[in-house]
């Protein structure tokens, strides 16, 4: 087997489910305390290794914890148990076009939204041309984001990611807008990293193209990893947990 | 010092947001960046019509300057005050504001809080600038003493740093927390010598006497408050035109220092629990 690109090992997060939670200074003196909560458990005791150079689909319902999974591996939320590896450079595409702002223009926002992601400006001249033709917005690249349309804005906020060029690099749901033209654009330069070797975990709900693009995968459940290797039996396995009600 | 390193390898984004906010605020509006004039304008006519005309507050003329007038007077100590509540109220908000980027993406929080002192230091240096013309044209030889202008101000922007990033994180937890602060910088402005000079306190708390037969006096209880030091450290150098006492400099920088640390410790030791807690 290749090497390894990220390790999970033994990684659980609990999250505090607030019965009552006294968010200003007047009802937590009043009350006479801050909160009463108890912890819910969104992943629990979860390890894989994700080899190097492959593209990683991470499956499961709504709320089994993909998401949050994805967070600890962007170091947005850390593990309360366990620890995350990886090696290389890891970029995270969790939501595109955070941080634009609307009264800038789009080549303001592309150097904003760059640095916000940990590309320098010298970075960013250079791949400049890149990131505007890849999102096909030439024209309206010196309006203000507010005039553009929610797809322009996807578009223009994936480009910006995905030229970030990290080894590894985590994409959450984030293709579901966009028209199909671009999704195939995306699609095509998720094929590109795969040829260069990079390795990308990608969460999703279209098995279609988890199948079509992924070979490898891991199952999660409530919050436990329920199956985790080659993408087709995964799937498949999941997808017959389903059908089993 | 690890910390600091972080701090300084995300300077280029801090930069960007500073300029997001410069840019952002003044866009579009004819006047641009003279808007940042229009509050201290507005507030230095009012004082100086009730303070001043009503009130007939006298200022000893400044020394060597030879200045005696009222609303530049005024200004020496509004423009660092203005200042100083802009960093306050723009840094306590600054996560809670930025909550949609600190969910989904990682970077080093810290530059949140700083880029709005960062933005506030911008139009202040604007506003500085207008103040040193006229300070020239009415005659003051404030010109040498810019060097030091400049490191009082660096001075007063690193106290306000370090109370906005105590502010930014404890607005996270109690979301009144910047109700309060607007309340509190009312008084705490009426509290400083921003609009009466320090001898007319001086001479009231002799009058009074010591606090509750204690030989405290009003005056000491007074200089708890460190803005008094730096509103003098700034009257004195862009007024008077002279070298503040070596110990209000001390005690500036005792605060300055002090507020970093405990702002930076404080910040720290929350920004990992900021993604949850928002
Ligand atoms: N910040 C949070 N505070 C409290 N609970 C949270 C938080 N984030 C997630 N959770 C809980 O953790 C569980 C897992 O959420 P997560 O977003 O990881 O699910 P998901 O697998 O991404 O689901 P979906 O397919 O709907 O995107 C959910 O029950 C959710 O309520
Ligand atoms: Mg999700």
């Amino acid at each position: 087997m290749s090497d390894v690109a990220v390790r999970v090992d033994h990684v659980s997060k609990s999250f505090r489910m607030y019965h009552e939670r006294n968010q200003t200074l007047k009802s937590a003196i009043m009350r006479g305390r801050t909160s009463v909560h108890e912890d819910f458990w969104a992943l629990q005791d979860v390890s894989f290794d994700v080899p190097e150079g492959s593209t990683f689909g991470l499956i499961g319902s709504n709320g089994s914890g993909k998401s949050t999974l994805l967070k600890c591996l962007a170091k947005i939320y850390y593990p309360n148990k366990g620890t995350i590896t990886h090696f290389g450079k890891l970029a995270a595409m969790l939501e595109v076009g955070s941080g634009f702002h609307h009264e800038l223009s789009g080549r303001e926002n592309i150097y904003l939204n760059g640095s916000i992601l940990g590309m320098s400006r010298k970075e960013i001249d250079r791949k400049f041309d890149d990131i505007v033709g890849f999102s096909g917005v030439e024209q309206f690249i010196d309006q203000p984001v507010k005039n553009y349309s929610s797809g322009m804005y996807v578009r223009l906020g994936f480009s910006v990611a995905i030229n970030v060029d990290p080894d590894i690099l985590v994409v959450d749901e984030v293709l579901a807008v966009g028209d199909a033209e671009f999704q195939k654009k995306c699609f095509d330069k998720f094929a590109e990293f795969k040829r260069v070797g990079k390795t990308v975990i990608l969460v999703s709900h279209s098995m279609e193209s988890v199948r079509s693009m992924c070979d490898h995968a891991a199952w999660l459940n409530k919050g436990t990893l329920k199956a985790v290797g080659e993408a087709a039996p995964t799937i498949a396995a999941y997808e017959a947990s389903l059908n089993n009600g | 010092m690890n910390y600091l390193k972080e701090v300084l390898a995300s300077r280029e984004l801090l930069i960007n947001l500073t300029m997001r906010e410069v840019k952002g605020k003044y866009k579009r509006t004819v006047f641009g960046q003279l808007w940042s004039l229009a509050n201290p304008l507005a507030l230095m006519l009012i004082y100086t019509f009730v303070f001043s005309f009503i009130f007939r507050i006298q200022l000893e003329p400044g020394d060597p300057s030879g200045l005696d007038v009222f609303a530049i007077w005024l200004l020496c100590g509004l423009l660092p005050w203005i200042f100083f509540a802009n960093v306050l109220n723009s840094g306590i908000t600054s996560l809670v504001s930025n909550a949609g980027l600190i969910q989904k993406v990682a970077f080093s929080r810290v530059v949140l809080p700083l880029s709005q002192v960062a933005s506030a230091a911008y139009n202040w240096l604007f506003e500085i600038a207008v103040l040193v013309v006229v300070l020239t044209i009415l005659g003051a030889f404030v010109l040498p003493w810019l060097p030091l202008v400049v490191v009082a101000m660096v001075l007063l922007a690193g106290f306000a740093a370090g109370l906005a990033l105590m502010l930014s994180i404890a607005n996270v937890y109690f979301r009144d927390t910047q109700w309060f602060l607007s309340i509190i910088l009312q008084l705490w402005m009426y509290l400083s010598p921003v609009i009466y000079p320090v001898s007319l306190v001086a001479d009231a708390s002799e009058d009074a006497g010591g606090v509750l037969g204690t030989p405290v006096t009003i005056l000491d209880l007074y200089h708890l408050n460190p803005m008094v030091y730096f509103l003098e450290v700034f009257r004195n150098l862009l007024y008077d035109n002279r070298w503040p006492d070596p110990m209000s400099w001390l005690i500036c920088l005792a605060w300055a220092l002090g507020a970093l640390l405990v702002g930076f410790w404080v910040f720290r030791r929350n920004e990992r629990n900021l993604a949850e807690a928002l």
